[in-house]
């Protein structure tokens, strides 16, 4: 009974070519080609070198860069379980709320996310500079001024800042879609507030909870905006790393390998999600 | 449904929007102090950051004629080949449609900062000058995802009837679609465009990459600027940018009620 | 026993006629082979669950199913390769798909813009239409102010001012409220009649289809099982799928024994009835059907020929106007029985009762 699918003519490639055809140009061969360079050799002389090596990750493995990869996994890593902290309760609460509430609510969640990287980091830096609001607080109190910025901290509270918007969006969505009749009916079934939670409403969420960590996680561990402002020199993440080798020492065999690196980790992990996702969708049909 | 919120919820909620909107608050607040040191709070009123601002020609020149002007071509070409795709992908059924959908949000998804670098590359490979073509060529990758979405949303949500009566009312299939199904998902198209145009206009990491140095955007030389110790006029530009989205976003959400953000 | 008259012996050739139609989804999934005709001015339903294919076939008349077999014949002229818009066909949705951007003027006026019709004949045709269906006053509104029963009209006004050559109706009625469906359902065949439209109306509510139709094609997985008049399909079911669907019916397993001047002497459930028909051979197996209304209860009024059961009431549920009893005959067998509401006496569980039901009252049905 359902309608007619279309009846069958090519029509559609016409229309869906266009984008294929640009997004080919502009990304696919972009990235193919990021993949050759990293196999290129480095000379400082000659600026493309094609003679095929595999020097350029074997590189890689070198304490300075992997004290770079790890701190930037890590940063990646905690930034995400700050955005789950404060975005699991403030997605919950847009899910549930009145539509007047939770439009306004989306604004406010919205609009911070559209802003530039650079302006919200700037708001930061003028928090917690040295003549911030919070130092101003400090001395202001007769104590002394706190190195705030240019640690690693620092950098946490700038991306968790920054993305905590991408972990509540997709979360929201996959709470909206939790029936509140299963959370009545939970707590008629004598389930505290927090066991509602527990075995109801995170189970059900879990799609929306991973595609946000995802999302999290990829932007923080590329970031590089939020690092270089509020971590400076001494927060080297590997965003810095591929930014300065590409456009300060052109080095670019060695940073296309950091890139395809990076490539290669945030899509695998993307698949690997996806991939998770699917299969907990096949197994909760009406979720 | 607020009953059953636990106490501390909203209490909770406020200081996750306190946190999330500090720095904006104070990005606007310095910049109609008068201390030349980002003091806050400001101590007196003053728009001499936003006199600062527009006195400043590669300031007005970032801002006026290269970033608002590339986010409105962004969005044009993003709408044209995201609109297209968009009824291509839900009005036709053929094999690999799901691959292809996955492959147009595809640039949602992959990080800036490498986009760029390859981009970067590219460029340099084939001798292209960073400017501001080159520049829009990229954001028109990232900013399609948003129409898509968008305008996929509204004609998912269009009920098929329509255009079946409007058939049945002496409508070829291509009438049925420009008189019927056009109209009702123009909210739709508008919002993709409005998304698409502040995603190319709030855009750092391509353009740190790609820009040439006749295409510095507001947000580069708001960049490089907070590198350099600038001065609160950065503020005042700030606060133009945050203005600007900030009605965009309101436009978007209460005029047309999107149903695709991300 | 003709029950299902083909096109041929209703005399005049059909305005419409669905010939050996087959649409095929998946190999289980099949509608077809269907055959029926539409005379000029007739009213006929297409009544059965969901899922049997009724709707399928009426979006093949309309033009958004391509058949995979068969053919459909407009005044003798095969259609069924021609797209929906070139069909003149009208159709009436289930939810009405009113054009939610359009005023209802020019939802009304949709289709004459698209023929190019002129603007002065256009308003006075627009007019007409919906002062047609009462509604002249709501030009200026938009579909979403509009209630449903007024939004249905609309959907009907914009179908009938292009003056389509047939009209058809896809469960039309079934998003009303049960007060305004019963309105809307006079209000339809009054409408139909005045305009000699012929109306093809997809159901799966019998009572709408009994009330509305002249004749109706009773549909199940598929298949027709009967073609006829309202009267025809309820007192003479073609088989036990008809007798369950249209009405309640109680259907006792039973054999024929023989044959009794103008009756059909049959065995069920140890019993020994009279049948009101003839034409059955001795030890046929076959289903005997009584309607539940066909019944009485403690008959003290039973003429010479009628059936007496002895039975046991099992169960008495009071409705009001009627009441519903659940009885076992001695045999076992249980009936169903509908009886006044008010009748003098009140009936209780446990109650040993007599039935009468006339030779006539019994249908016999192949098994």
């Amino acid at each position: 009974m359902s309608p007619a699918p279309p009846r069958q003519r090519p029509y559609w490639t016409a229309l869906v070519l266009p984008l294929a055809l640009y997004l080919i140009v502009f990304l696919v061969i972009p990235f193919i080609h990021i993949i050759v360079l990293s196999f290129y050799t480095y000379s400082p002389t000659r600026i493309w070198t094609p003679e095929l090596t595999i020097a350029n990750y074997v590189g890689l493995a070198d304490a300075s860069f992997l004290t770079v990869l790890l701190r930037t996994l890590r940063l990646g890593l905690v930034s995400t379980l700050i955005c789950v902290l404060f975005g699991y309760p403030l997605a919950y609460f847009l899910a549930r709320a009145e539509r007047r509430v939770a439009l306004i609510g989306l604004f406010f969640l919205v609009m911070p996310l559209m802003v530039s990287a650079v302006i919200r980091t700037f708001g930061w830096l003028v928090i917690l500079g040295r003549n911030g609001l919070v130092n101003g607080a400090i001395t202001a109190l007769g104590l002394e001024r706190l190195p705030l910025l240019y640690n690693e901290t620092a950098v946490v509270i700038g991306l968790a800042n920054v993305f905590v918007p991408f972990m509540v969006l997709p979360l929201m969505a996959s709470i909206e879609r939790i029936n509140p009749a299963l959370e009545e009916a939970a707590r008629n079934l004598g389930a505290s507030w927090l066991a509602t939670f527990r075995r109801v409403i995170l189970p059900l969420s879990r799609p929306g909870l991973i595609s946000g960590c995802l999302l999290v996680y990829s932007a923080a561990i590329s970031a590089f905006v939020v690092p270089m402002l509020m971590g400076g020199a001494r927060v080297r993440v590997i965003g810095r790393q591929i930014y300065d080798q590409l456009l300060i020492s052109y080095q670019w065999p060695n940073a296309s390998a950091i890139a395809a690196l990076l490539v290669i980790a945030t899509t695998s992990l993307a698949f690997f999600v996806l991939a998770l996702m699917r299969r907990s969708a096949r197994q909760e049909p009406d979720a | 449904m607020n009953r059953q919120m636990p106490a501390l919820l909203k209490p909770f909620v406020m200081l996750t929007y306190i946190l999330l909107l500090a720095p904006l608050a104070i990005v606007v607040a310095v910049s109609f102090g008068a201390s030349p040191t980002f003091q806050f709070p400001p101590t007196e009123l003053s728009l001499k950051w936003y006199r600062g601002f527009f006195g400043n020609p590669e300031f007005v020149r970032a801002f006026f004629s290269v970033s608002l002007v590339l986010g409105f071509l962004a969005a044009a070409m993003a709408s044209l080949l995201g609109v297209t795709a968009a009824i291509g992908l839900v009005r036709f059924r053929f094999r690999g449609r799901e691959a292809l959908e996955a492959f147009f949000v595809a640039p949602l998804f992959i990080p800036e900062i490498l986009f760029g670098a390859a981009l970067y590359l590219t460029y340099a490979r084939l001798g292209i000058k960073p400017s501001m073509t080159s520049l829009l060529l990229g954001h028109v990758v990232v900013c399609t995802p948003f129409v898509i979405r968008n305008v996929m949303a509204g004609l998912v949500g269009l009920d098929p009837r329509l255009e079946e009566a409007a058939m049945s009312l002496g409508a070829s299939r291509i009438q049925a679609f420009l008189k019927v199904a056009l109209p009702l998902i123009q909210s739709s198209i508008i919002s993709g465009f409005i998304f698409a145009f502040i995603i190319s206009f709030s855009d750092i990491n391509l353009a740190l990459f790609i820009a040439g140095p006749n295409s510095t955007t507001l947000p580069v030389y708001i960049f490089n600027l907070l590198l350099f110790e600038g001065d609160p006029s950065v503020a005042a530009a700030s606060t133009l940018q945050i203005v600007i989205v900030g009605l965009l976003i309101w436009l978007v959400q209460f005029l047309f009620r999107p149903r695709a953000l991300l | 026993m003709a029950l299902t008259p083909t096109v041929e012996e209703q005399g005049s050739a059909p305005e419409l006629e669905v010939r050996n139609l087959v649409k095929r989804f998946t190999a289980q999934s099949v509608v077809g082979p269907l055959s029926f005709g539409v005379a000029a001015g007739e009213f006929v339903s297409l009544l059965g669950p969901s899922g049997c294919g009724k709707t399928t076939t009426l979006r093949c008349i309309a033009g958004f199913e391509v058949p995979t077999e068969g053919s459909i014949l407009l005044n003798g002229l095969a259609i069924e390769g021609q797209p929906p818009n070139r069909r003149n066909i009208g159709l009436v949705f289930q939810n009405y798909a009113l054009f939610p951007h359009l005023t209802i003027f020019e939802n009304v006026a949709f289709g004459l813009r698209l023929r190019r019709v002129g603007d002065a004949q256009l308003r006075q045709r627009v007019g007409h239409a919906l002062e047609l269906v009462g509604l002249p006053h709501l030009a200026a509104r938009y579909p979403r102010q509009l209630s449903g029963g007024q939004q249905q009209r609309i959907a009907i006004a914009r179908c009938v001012v292009l003056e389509p050559r047939i009209l058809l109706f896809d469960e039309p009625l079934s998003n009303l409220d049960l007060k305004l469906r019963l309105a809307m359902r006079r209000e339809l065949r009054e409408l139909q009649r005045r305009l000699g439209k012929t109306a093809v109306y997809v159901t799966h509510d019998q009572g709408e289809a009994l009330a509305l139709s002249d004749r109706i094609v009773v549909m199940s997985n598929g298949r027709i099982e009967q073609i006829g008049s309202p009267q025809e399909i309820y007192e003479r079911p073609a088989n036990a799928f008809v007798a369950d669907f249209i009405g309640s019916s109680n259907l006792l397993d039973a054999t024929v024994v023989g044959t009794d001047g103008a009756a059909t002497i049959i065995n069920a459930a140890g019993l020994t009835l009279r049948a009101g028909v003839v034409g059955h051979t001795a030890g046929a197996r076959i289903l005997a059907m009584v309607r539940p209304e066909r019944i009485r209860v403690a008959g003290t009024d039973a003429a010479a020929g009628d059936n007496t059961l002895n039975a046991r009431i099992r169960e008495a549920t009071y409705l009001g106007q009627d009441l519903h009893l659940t009885l076992r005959l001695d045999g076992g067998q249980e009936l169903s029985v509908v009886t006044q509401g008010s009748a003098a006496r009140r009936l209780v569980p446990g109650e040993e009762v007599v039935l009468t039901v006339a030779a006539a009252d019994i249908f016999l049905l192949p098994k």
